[in-house]
């Protein structure tokens, strides 16, 4: 219980098991797919930034991998998407949805 | 192929079907987080927010002395005497500063931790000397 209450909304969201690496690798879904998150989460806010870490070709391990990080100008834009977004099917996949640090994204830490 | 085609790309997203329950991450109604200014299930905030009202039950019903046998109290500091020739720091006189000043913390604390805890009307915010 404790683990969810003490969540704190920030401006950030982070959609996590929704894509696999594979689908990241080639190009074109890549770019399907940001622009998929550009439009389903520009519904519940202003974005500000997205990203979507990438697979390293070096085949290095990235941290975040599989995850669609979200910022919003606001947290009311954040906390729409991630009620409307958690539970929702995505290529497949079904959505986490988790408000994430805003200082960790702002430094390009996607590992959690 | 699809480049340039009329008909849009299909999202990958599906449409708004029934949500599947996830594991592990519940959500609690609204009206509960309400209730709660949506943090104080904290288990920090909530030790916080039991001493705190430990401390008035203390102060209000007069009960400020511990119950520590008096064998194994740490001695009385030099009693301080008004004008009149009555004691000032007195034993329970000590006992209600003590309490005041940690009642005071405990406040400043939870100020700090919950920006939406409403300090009661009596709390003073402490002073910053340069």
């Amino acid at each position: 219980l404790g683990v969810m209450a003490s969540e704190v909304p920030t401006r950030v969201v982070c959609l996590s098991q929704v894509v696999s690496p594979e689908e990241l690798k080639e190009d074109n879904e890549y770019e399907e797919i940001l622009e998929d998150m550009r439009e389903e989460c520009g519904k519940y806010g202003t974005i500000t930034n997205l990203v979507i870490p990438r697979p390293n070709p070096s085949g290095e391990e990235v941290p975040g991998i599989g995850m669609v990080f979200v910022e919003y100008t606001d947290t009311q834009g954040a906390g729409k998407a991630k009620a409307t977004l958690h539970g929702r099917r995505f290529g497949g996949h079904t959505v986490n949805a988790t408000y994430y640090s805003e200082e960790k994204f702002t430094h390009g830490d996607y590992g959690g | 192929d699809g480049e340039g085609g009329a008909k849009k790309r299909k999202s990958r997203w599906a449409a708004d079907e029934p949500k599947a329950p996830l594991l592990g991450q519940i959500q609690l109604p609204d009206f509960v987080r309400e209730l709660t200014g949506g943090v104080d299930l904290d288990p920090e905030l909530q030790a916080l927010n039991i001493k705190l009202l430990d401390i008035n039950r203390k102060l209000q019903t007069g009960q400020v002395l511990d119950e520590r046998g008096d064998g194994n109290r740490s001695p009385s500091p030099e009693p301080i005497y008004d004008n009149m020739g009555i004691r000032i720091n007195t034993r329970e006189y000590r006992a209600r500063e003590k309490l005041t000043r940690e009642r005071q913390e405990v406040i400043a604390q939870l100020i700090k931790k919950n920006p939406s805890f409403k300090p009661p009307a009596d709390y003073k915010p402490p002073k910053l000397y340069k």
